[in-house]
């Protein structure tokens, strides 16, 4: 069903289009364009948060900080398997969806630490990546209190994520 | 942002050129790479969408999803343009369908057009449009639903309770903190964000601006 939505959602777009005598082809090559430029100016912000990424992974450091941090995270009732996804969450889409596969083939699909890891690679976004690239097109640099708020309330609905697998 | 990068970074070559000093360089050229394939393929899905988007200005069907949503988008963003209002609706329309590859760049767009020339702090508006993107309510979680399916479990989709129920509780709190730190603001703050910046300078240039306008009426009658 949901495999409609989107064409559905072009052809009643470009209907419309016929409608109002609008210039369909002159929209396409705009729309492109804008890409280019749009892709120009997200490229260095992707790349640095890339290549970060790439090392914290490879030099272990994340395992090493999640090793520290699943004690004082297992009292809020976030289990010690799903630290490190926890921590690469914010970062990267792709490795979190990586390490929910490794998750799950560790623990087994149903068990309680996959099902969390499941829920919580659903539920959240990489942060300080959508920082980086939404604030890419202007020039602003300051972010103020936008991170750590952000931060907070992830972990806040990865506390309560975890406390709905117990029960659901 | 740049103390976290550089941090993150320096840790993290010194710690793999004691491990390993060889991979220390390929791990870096391996980030870029992921970068390049990553971009391409975003060049590919904004060339679509991008192009969508403008369908939907030239039909001014995207004046009319705005005025769906708008008194809950004019409640939350205070004093934006009717373009704001615009990219906004989309994005967040975008961000609960779950189709990614629209609502970034309706939230760039929204992002340039609530910022002004030279501003370098980011407003309350512009944390807010942030902040609910990334606590992000999420209606259907289509990609682990199905990497569950892959794997076997007994019920994929049961997940999809606990997400919607933990993006909302992640989301509402996000609005809130970010409306209380707002609250914060100075009254100079408050000008420099709704007055597009204006320095001290360009202040005492308005008003003097301000007290010669009365002499020219005068002088025009």
């Amino acid at each position: 069903m949901s495999v409609y939505v989107l064409p559905a959602l072009v052809i009643i777009l470009l209907v419309v289009c016929i409608i109002k005598r609008v210039k369909v082809y002159d929209c396409f090559l705009e729309g492109t364009k804008d890409s280019l430029s749009l892709i120009k100016s997200i490229f260095p912000y992707i790349a640095s948060i890339f290549v970060c990424i790439e090392l914290f992974k490879a030099s272990g450091l994340s395992a090493t900080v999640s090793g520290w941090l699943s004690k004082p995270l297992s009292y809020i009732g976030i289990p010690s398997e799903i630290t490190e996804l926890i921590l690469l969450v914010p970062l990267s889409g792709n490795g979190t969806i990586a390490l929910l596969e490794s998750i799950i083939g560790e623990c087994g699909v149903d068990s309680y630490p996959a099902r969390c890891a499941a829920v919580i690679s659903g539920a959240t976004e990489t942060i300080f990546y959508i920082a980086a690239v939404y604030f890419s097109a202007c020039k602003v640099r300051k972010l103020r209190y936008a991170i750590p708020v952000a931060l907070f309330c992830t972990l806040l609905g990865t506390v309560v994520a975890c406390a709905l697998c117990r029960i659901m | 942002m740049n103390i976290v990068f550089t941090a993150l970074t320096l840790i993290s070559i010194v710690m793999l050129t004691i491990a390993s000093p060889a991979t220390a360089f390929p791990t870096m050229l391996q980030g870029v790479m992921n970068a390049i394939t990553l971009i391409f393929k975003l060049a590919a899905i904004y060339a679509v969408w991008l192009s969508v988007l403008k369908m939907m200005q030239a039909t001014a069907l995207d004046k009319k999803l705005s005025k769906l949503l708008r008194p809950l988008i004019k409640r939350l963003f205070k004093k934006e343009s009717e373009e704001t209002y615009g990219w906004i609706s989309i994005n967040l329309a975008a961000n609960m369908l779950g189709m990614g590859g629209v609502a970034t760049p309706a939230g760039i767009k929204a992002m340039q057009s609530m910022s002004f020339e030279g501003q370098t702090v980011a407003s309350p508006n512009m944390i807010l449009l942030l902040i609910i993107n990334a606590t992000s309510i999420q209606l259907i979680p289509a990609t682990v639903i199905a990497i569950r399916a892959t794997a076997g479990s007994a019920d994929a989709s049961s997940i999809f309770l606990p997400t919607l129920i933990s993006t909302a509780i992640s989301t509402i709190s996000g609005v809130i903190l970010c409306k209380v730190f707002s609250l914060t603001d100075s009254k100079k703050d408050k000008d420099y964000y709704i007055n597009g910046g204006l320095s001290s300078k360009n202040n005492m240039l308005n008003r003097l601006s301000f007290k010669v306008r009365p002499s020219t009426h005068k002088g025009a009658k």
